[in-house]
C-alpha cells in the first residue's frame, strides 16, 4: 500500500517536474526576447510594423525596377548596333537611319552635348529679417520661367537635374519638390541648356526672371560651358489617341 | 528534482532567447503584458503551494489562460482605444504583491517560531544547568 503511494507520487513529480520546466523557459525565454527588443528599438526612430513592410517593398520594387531599365537599356543598345550593322552599305536604309536619329534628336531621346550654360538655383538661406520666407524658395513656376526664357533664348535641349525636358514634360509642384517628367527633383537644381552660351546667359539681364530671383534671395549661379551634356528622356513616349491626317 | 527542472528550463530559455530573432516592436507590448501576467501566476503558485492548495491543473490553466487573456484584451483596449493594459498591469502587479506578502509573512513566522524555540531550549538547557 504504502509503496503504491510511493509510486504514483514519483509520476506526480516527474509530471510535476516536467511541466514546471517547461513553463519556467516560456517564461524565460519570453523575458529575454522582450529584454533584447526593448533594448535594440530605442535606438531607432521608427519601428511601426507597417512602416517597415512598406519601406521594405518599395525597395524592392525599386531595385526591379532598376534590373529592368538596365535590361532595356541593354536591349536599345543591341538595337542601335543591329540596324548601323543593317544599314552599312545601303544607301536608301542609310537615309532611313539619318531621319531615326533626326527624329532622336528632336524628341529628346538620345544623350546630347554642344556648347551651353548651367544655372543653379538653390534655396536661399533664412535670415532673421526674412520679410517673406516664401521668397527664398525655388518653386515650380520658377523652373517654369526659367525653362520658358531659355528656349525663347533658343536653347535646343533642357534638362533640370537631369531630367530631360520634352515635348510631353509637365513641370508641377509636389510638396516641398518639384515633379518634372514624373520624377521628384529638389533643390539644389540644376539647369543646363545647349545653345548660344551668349544668347542664353542674357538670361541674367537686369529686369530680368533669374535677376528678380536673386532680388528675393534666391541663390542663383549661371556658367558658361563648351561642352554641356544633357542626358536623354527616360520615360516613354506613347501616343494614344493622335493620327496622321492622310 | 523540482528545482533541476525549473533550473534546466530557465537556464535553456535564457540560452534560446539570446540567440532567437527580436520580435516587432508593436508585438513587444503584447508580450510584456503577457510576462506579467505569468509571472502573477508563478507567484501565486508559490504562495498556494505554502497555503498547501497547490493544483497542477489550476496553476498551468492560470499560467496560459492569464497570459492570452492579458493579450487579448490589450488587442481589445489598442482596438477601441482605451488602455485596458492598464488595468491589466495594477491587477496583476497588485495580486503579486499580496503573493509576495503571503511568502513573507510564512517564511517569517517560520524563521521567528524558530528562533523562539532555540530561545526557549537554551533557557531549559539553562535552567537544568542551574538547577
Amino acid at each position: 500500500m504504502l509503496e503504491i503511494t510511493n509510486m504514483s507520487n514519483m509520476i506526480n513529480k516527474k509530471k510535476t517536474s516536467i511541466v514546471l520546466g517547461i513553463m519556467c523557459f516560456a517564461l524565460t525565454l519570453a523575458i529575454v526576447i522582450q529584454i533584447r527588443t526593448v533594448e535594440n528599438t530605442n535606438s531607432t526612430v521608427s519601428q511601426n510594423y507597417e512602416e517597415n513592410n512598406l519601406r521594405a517593398e518599395v525597395l524592392k520594387y525599386k531595385e526591379r525596377y532598376e534590373n529592368k531599365y538596365k535590361e532595356l537599356e541593354k536591349a536599345q543598345q543591341e538595337l542601335e548596333n543591329v540596324r548601323q550593322k543593317a544599314t552599312q552599305n545601303n544607301g536608301e536604309l542609310e537615309e532611313a537611319e539619318n531621319q531615326i536619329n533626326q527624329a532622336n534628336k528632336i524628341n529628346g531621346t538620345t544623350e546630347v552635348t554642344g556648347p551651353g550654360i548651367i544655372i543653379t538655383l538653390t534655396d536661399g538661406k533664412s535670415m532673421p529679417n526674412t520679410l517673406n520666407p516664401n521668397d527664398l524658395i525655388v518653386h515650380y513656376l520658377d523652373i517654369l520661367s526659367v525653362v520658358n526664357e531659355l528656349k525663347n533664348a533658343g536653347a535646343e535641349a533642357i534638362s533640370v537635374n537631369d531630367q530631360r525636358i520634352v515635348n510631353t514634360t509637365g513641370i508641377s509642384c509636389s510638396g516641398n519638390i518639384i515633379d518634372i517628367n514624373g520624377e521628384r527633383v529638389g533643390s539644389p537644381f540644376v539647369i543646363k541648356a545647349i545653345g548660344l552660351p551668349e544668347y542664353l546667359a542674357n538670361l541674367s539681364r537686369p529686369g530680368g526672371y533669374l535677376e528678380k530671383m536673386k532680388d528675393d534671395g534666391v541663390d542663383v549661379k549661371i556658367e558658361k560651358s563648351n561642352n554641356v551634356t544633357i542626358p536623354k528622356y527616360t520615360g516613354v513616349i506613347s501616343f494614344k489617341y493622335l493620327e496622321n491626317i492622310k | 528534482m523540482i528545482f533541476i527542472a525549473i533550473l534546466i528550463g530557465c537556464i535553456l530559455g535564457a540560452i534560446i532567447g539570446m540567440n532567437s530573432p527580436m520580435i516587432s516592436y508593436t508585438y513587444s507590448s503584447y508580450l510584456a503584458i503577457a510576462i506579467i501576467a505569468a509571472l502573477d501566476s508563478v507567484f501565486g503558485g508559490i504562495s498556494s503551494v505554502i497555503k498547501k492548495n497547490f493544483d497542477l491543473k489550476i496553476f498551468i490553466s492560470g499560467f496560459f489562460g492569464n497570459a492570452i487573456l492579458a493579450i487579448l484584451l490589450t488587442i481589445l483596449g489598442q482596438k477601441l482605444n482605451v488602455d485596458i493594459y492598464l488595468a491589466a498591469i495594477v491587477v496583476f502587479v497588485w495580486r503579486m504583491f499580496m503573493n509576495l506578502g503571503t511568502i513573507r509573512r510564512y517564511y517569517v513566522e517560520k524563521w521567528s517560531s524558530k528562533l523562539t524555540k532555540k530561545e526557549s531550549k537554551d533557557e531549559k538547557t539553562k535552567n537544568i544547568a542551574s538547577e
